[in-house]
This record gives structure tokens, sequence and C-alpha cells, in this order.
């Protein structure tokens, strides 16, 4: 008789234990969610007094995947293929970004941007906007803000249209034709063609970069500006 | 064989609970306050839809530090045990899809995640197989304290009526 008190005292303590530790984890899930919430919300005003450094006019390279291109037909070529969304490509960006807009504007070389859309639907509604942006001469601004608030959280609902509508706004696109585009997704044609050049050009991921048509191989653990310069300039 | 087993059973189950409760506290702890790297690494795997996978991401670090406590101080082993392996299998299962599918991404097991540096391309087969086997050997443990969830060091001591017979 004693024997069986004790026992369902022990069941007791162990549902007590159970439930102590699920409550312990929802509390875990619900910190997690709301610390991820508020990282979101501040992420626009990052764009706040953006410079640009005034528009330049870019084309659509039917002959090379319908790559956004820079200056086409000079010498030097070098081809970006990135995904918004993807955070290894923000590391690019950062490292890269300034010294390939400069190769941009100083006519030094043709850079072709493929931009892909593999991580999922908003890729695929940044990357629609992207080719919006360029429609209005205003890529490489465009370009160089979806990174400055890339979302660490990929496909979380920030990049609706709207997000890249007042994205585009910030830097300086205003117009009623840039909104109608990226909100009827008028570019998804271009979008599906930049995807579906990967398997052709062999780019198995993101970031890939070609320069005069030659995979380049990073050898530093980081992207670093002196590596990527001198394998542009060095051959 | 048997022999062995019955001597040194509380001794395995110690280990056991061990190694499977401290590679979980180290998977889990690595990833908890990281929450939307974590997120993250689940969504790479594209099996969940999206908010789905958001949400496994957030929970499996809590959940994983929370079945570690439990097999280390050994209190509640068996329930733990099962749901240990089970989340195994599945993890087994995940790696295994995207091996099929041949994406290249980083499980994510340890924190991290996500898509990988397509420079690297080469290692990632070996690597989802180590992982393959690892998450196996962790099955094969939480199935070994499934039914011997009693050994040395734990809270939890056989009910005495089980150990009469």
């Amino acid at each position: 008789m004693a024997k069986q008190q004790a026992k369902s005292g022990d069941n007791v303590t162990r549902w007590i234990v159970i439930a102590m530790v699920s409550l312990v984890v929802v509390t875990g899930v619900v910190f997690s969610i709301f610390s991820q919430n508020s990282k979101e919300a501040a992420s626009l005003a990052a764009l706040d007094g953006f410079k640009s450094k005034g528009a330049i006019v870019s084309t659509i390279d039917a002959d090379n995947g319908s790559a956004i291109t820079f200056n086409p037909g000079l010498a030097k070529t070098v081809d970006v293929w990135e995904d918004p969304q993807c955070p290894v490509c923000k590391y690019f960006e950062d490292a890269n970004g300034e010294y390939i807009d400069s190769l941009i504007r100083d006519k030094k070389a043709t850079v072709r941007f493929h931009v892909l859309s593999f991580l999922g639907d908003e890729s695929v509604r940044a990357a629609n906007a992207s080719f919006c942006a360029a429609e209005e001469g205003q890529y490489i601004d465009f370009h160089k803000a979806l990174y400055r608030v890339q979302s660490p959280l990929e496909n979380s609902g920030f990049w609706s249209n709207d997000t890249l509508v007042a994205i585009g706004n910030k830097v300086g696109i205003t117009s009623e034709k840039f909104a109608k585009c990226v909100n009827d997704g008028q570019k998804v044609d271009l979008v599906k063609t930049n995807y579906d050049s990967m398997s052709k050009y062999g780019v198995q991921g993101t970031p890939t970069v070609f320069i005069d048509g030659k995979l380049w191989e990073r050898k530093a653990s980081d992207f670093n500006l002196d590596e990527f310069r001198a394998a542009v300039e060095g051959n | 064989m048997r022999n062995f087993n019955e001597r040194f059973q509380p001794v395995i189950t110690f280990l056991a609970r061990l190694v499977l409760g401290g590679v979980l506290l180290a998977a889990g702890g690595l990833k908890v306050f990281k929450p939307t790297e974590s997120a993250n690494a689940v969504a790479a795997y594209k099996v969940l839809p999206t908010n789905v996978a958001h949400l496994v991401g957030y929970a499996l670090p809590w959940l994983e530090v929370a079945l570690a406590l439990l097999l280390i101080v050994g209190f509640i082993v068996r329930p733990a045990a099962v749901v240990s392996g089970l989340i195994m299998i599945v993890f087994i299962g995940a790696i295994a899809s995207v091996w099929a599918r041949g994406m290249l991404i980083d499980c994510g097991c340890f924190g991290g995640g996500g898509e990988i540096d397509p420079s690297l391309a080469s290692q990632v087969r070996r690597t989802y197989f180590i992982e393959i086997m690892r998450d196996l050997g962790l099955a094969l443990a939480a199935l070994y304290l499934y039914f011997f969830p009693y050994g040395k060091l734990s809270l939890e001591k056989a009910a005495p009526s089980t150990k009469e017979q």
C-alpha cells in the first residue's frame, strides 16, 4: 500500500517536471520570435540619408543570360551572380561593392549582374524589383540599398512589394512606372531567364564571380578587397 | 554478450546519456541565442513551408537543450530518449533529402547553416555522409536508453516493482 502511494507521488513529480520543461521551451521560442521581429523593424532606417553617386544606364544582355549589364563591349569583363537574399553575397558586396561601383563609373570593365532567385519568394520579388530599377537607370543604387537592408532572416515577409517600392523611393526611384513594375511583377520573365541560365554557366550557388569569363576562386577565408582587386587587375 | 550487458548496463546507460545529452547540449546551446540563424538554417532545407520552417528553427534549439538536461541529470530518461531518437531520425531524413536533391547547404547542426559558398562544393557530400553516420550513432544511443533508461549517477531510479521481476 505504502509502495503504491510512493509510486503515484513519483508520477506526479514526473508530470510536473515535464510541464516545467515544456514551459521553458515555449518561453524560449516566444523569446526567439520577438527578438527577430524587433530587429527587422529597424532596418529601413539604414537608408536614411542615402547618397546616390548618380544614375547609370544599364542594358539587358540577352547573349549573356539576360544579365543587367554596364559598359558593354569592354575588354575586361566581370560577371557577378548573386541572390538578393544570400547572406554571403552581402559579405561580398560589403567588401567589394564600392570597387565594382568604381569599375562601372570609370568605365574600366564590362560588369554584368546576374540576379538570381533560388532562395524563395522574396528573392523573386527582389529580383523583379531589381530589373524594374534597372529600367529606370538606377540599378546600381537599388542594388546597394537592397544589401544594406537585407533581412538576416530569409523570406520573413520583409521584402513585400510595398517594402521594395519604399526602398526604391529611399534611393530616389520615385516614378509611378517603377511602383507598377514592382507590384505587377512585370519582369518575372527576366528573373526566370537569369535563373535558368545558371546551369549553362555552371553556377551552383552564390556569390559566383567570373573575371574575363574565368571562375574566380577566392583563397582567403573572407572576402577582401585586395584579393579581389588583384584578381580583376592582374590578368 | 548478454552477460556483458547485464554487468555493465548501468555504466553503458550512463555513457549513452552523457554522449547523447552532451551532443544535444552543444548543438542546442550554440544555436539557442541565434534564433535568426537557426530559422534560416531550417528554411534552407526547403522541406517545410517557410513560416513553419522558421518556427521549427526557433523551437529546435530550446528543445535540444531541454532534452540534453533531462538526459544528463537522468530524469524521465525514457521519454527524453524517445523524443531525441525521433528528432535524430528526422535529421537523418532531412540531410538525406538535401543530398538526394543535390543541394549544397550547411546542416546548421551546431549553428551556422544555409547555402554554402560554392567554392566548397567538393567537400559537401563527404560532410553529409559523416553527419548521417553521426546522427545514426546518436539514434542508436537513444534506442539503448529506451530499453535501459536506469543507470549510474541518475536522479531517477528504477521503480522497485520492475527491479523485483
